[in-house]
């Protein structure tokens, strides 16, 4: 099993509510996205938009680089990390394809602070449904038995959340159903 | 002959309408290029130097452990094996370091020991847990490098003449700078000997490339392609540093008894500067 995201571009019509979803529940400070909306051929023909927040890899190069080994995958291949351990070095933005991490300028001397990403909504380390865990990660509603925030309130359902052989099914479906013309 | 023209005028406007429809007509956009859209715009250049940076990064770790465990090692081995170099400190003594010298040299040393030891917490942070103490340890390197920036102008100018490299360094390198053997035979050198010399261009040019590479890795105001191969030359650098570090340590503070009161006093015991430093010694012989 592992979690994934899959952001349907057909549907996708950039109206930023997963951006907005995700930092108002959980509180996020200014300056930290977890998620973002991309767009290509903005304003012209063939314009197309997407989603992007950590797409929690299967081989994590964030892991691999972190000094203070405090990212780890957990069984169900969520990848969260320990903010208690993190030392805001950077590493993992520089090994990020996506640009996943973000940090907060809230240290001494405009120091980064620690990392913050996206967490699948899943909490972290901290003992579930704990104010320390809310104070750090913002929601855990896997614990809670929901979606993510942003997959579960896209309005036009482009943002799937869950097991990836479950969300491939129903994109393969959808893209079956549409048919080759929009290929 | 009219109806000719009038078909051939047709078909040129035929052409420049069909023309000027396929201006206007919605481009065909096709997935691969919407695809090569996203890649550009998400992942862009990482495929560049990010897998690279990825594989040393995550090597050097071990590279830094073999430094630190190695490089004492090997000088406890030159300990027990051939000992430490004595001189007498007693008779002439020649002036070597002067007051402004000594307070550059132990400014630079102070804000350059808490600049090593800091990078190794952080390297190595797991070890220590990470969290607030590896975070403070950050601030510090910050702060160490702004100490170590100041003084490190004046200690490579007061310095710079005398550690120009002189052909008989090769000979020095050459016998290893006589550590090897416990005869007092005359060690070619001058005021600096080619290690000292090495360690100084490694801690101010380095030092410097360190400053510089440092100050981007703290503020991240450059782009991540730049930033990552950054981040590897400064732990690159800093092996070197390092290991060189600890030799400086261990030369001025065990290798050479006595050595480390010529920092402290200034003076060298002319029996040491003959040995040591033969061709300064000729020099001053010279000049008397």
């Amino acid at each position: 099993m592992a979690m994934k995201f899959i952001c349907d571009t057909e549907r996708c019509i950039a109206c930023y509510g997963c951006v907005v979803a995700c930092k108002e529940g959980h509180h996020l400070p200014i300056g930290v996205n977890r998620r973002r909306v991309v767009i290509v051929n903005e304003g012209k023909p063939g314009e197309k938009s997407i989603s992007i927040a950590c797409m929690h890899c299967s081989d994590a190069p964030c892991m691999a680089v972190c000094p203070t080994k405090c990212i780890y995958k957990r069984e169900d291949g969520i990848v969260l990390h320990d903010k208690t351990k993190c030392i805001g070095c950077g590493y993992c933005l520089m090994a990020c394809p996506f640009g996943a991490p973000q940090f907060p300028k809230s240290g001494p001397f405009g120091a980064r602070g620690v990392m913050d990403k996206c967490t699948f909504c899943a909490g972290g380390p901290a003992p579930t449904f704990s104010e320390q865990e809310k104070q750090l990660y913002g929601q855990n509603r896997i614990a809670e038995g929901k979606v993510p925030l942003c997959a579960g309130m896209c309005s036009t359902k482009a943002l799937l959340a869950g097991d990836s052989e479950v969300i491939s099914e129903i994109y393969t479906q959808r893209v079956a159903k549409r048919g080759a013309a929009n290929l | 002959m009219n109806k000719k023209i009038f078909l051939g005028l047709l078909f040129i406007i035929g052409a420049l309408a069909d023309t000027a429809f396929a201006q206007t007509a919605p481009a065909k956009a096709y997935l691969i290029d919407i695809w090569y859209g996203f890649y550009n715009a998400i992942v862009g250049d990482w495929a560049k130097n990010a897998p690279l940076f990825i594989e040393y990064v995550t090597k050097m770790k071990p590279v830094y452990l073999l430094v630190v465990i190695g490089v004492p090692s090997v000088f406890l081995l030159h300990y027990l094996i051939i000992g430490p170099k004595k001189f007498s400190h007693e008779g002439e003594q020649i002036l070597y370091y002067d007051v402004f010298a000594r307070i550059i040299h132990w400014l630079a040393a102070l804000f350059f020991s808490l600049l090593v030891f800091t990078g190794l917490i952080i390297i190595f942070a797991n070890v220590f847990g990470g969290g607030s103490f590896v975070k403070f340890c950050r601030y510090v390197h910050l702060i160490s490098a702004f100490g170590f920036g100041i003084t490190v102008v004046p200690m490579f100018l007061m310095w710079l003449k005398d550690m120009l490299p002189a052909p008989y360094d090769i000979k020095w390198f050459l016998i290893l700078g006589g550590y090897l053997s416990k005869k007092k035979r005359p060690i070619p050198a001058g005021k600096y000997n080619a290690g000292q010399k090495m360690w100084f261009w490694l801690a101010t040019l380095g030092g410097g490339f360190m400053l510089f590479t440092g100050f981007y890795i703290y503020l991240f105001n450059t782009s991540l392609e730049t930033l990552r191969l950054y981040t590897l030359l400064h732990m690159l650098l800093g092996i070197a540093i390092v290991a060189l570090f600890f030799t400086h340590i261990y030369m001025s503070m065990i290798a050479i008894k006595g050595a480390l009161w010529s920092m402290i006093t200034g003076y060298k015991s002319a029996d040491e500067v003959s040995i040591l430093h033969s061709k300064y010694y000729e020099k001053l012989k010279k000049k008397a």
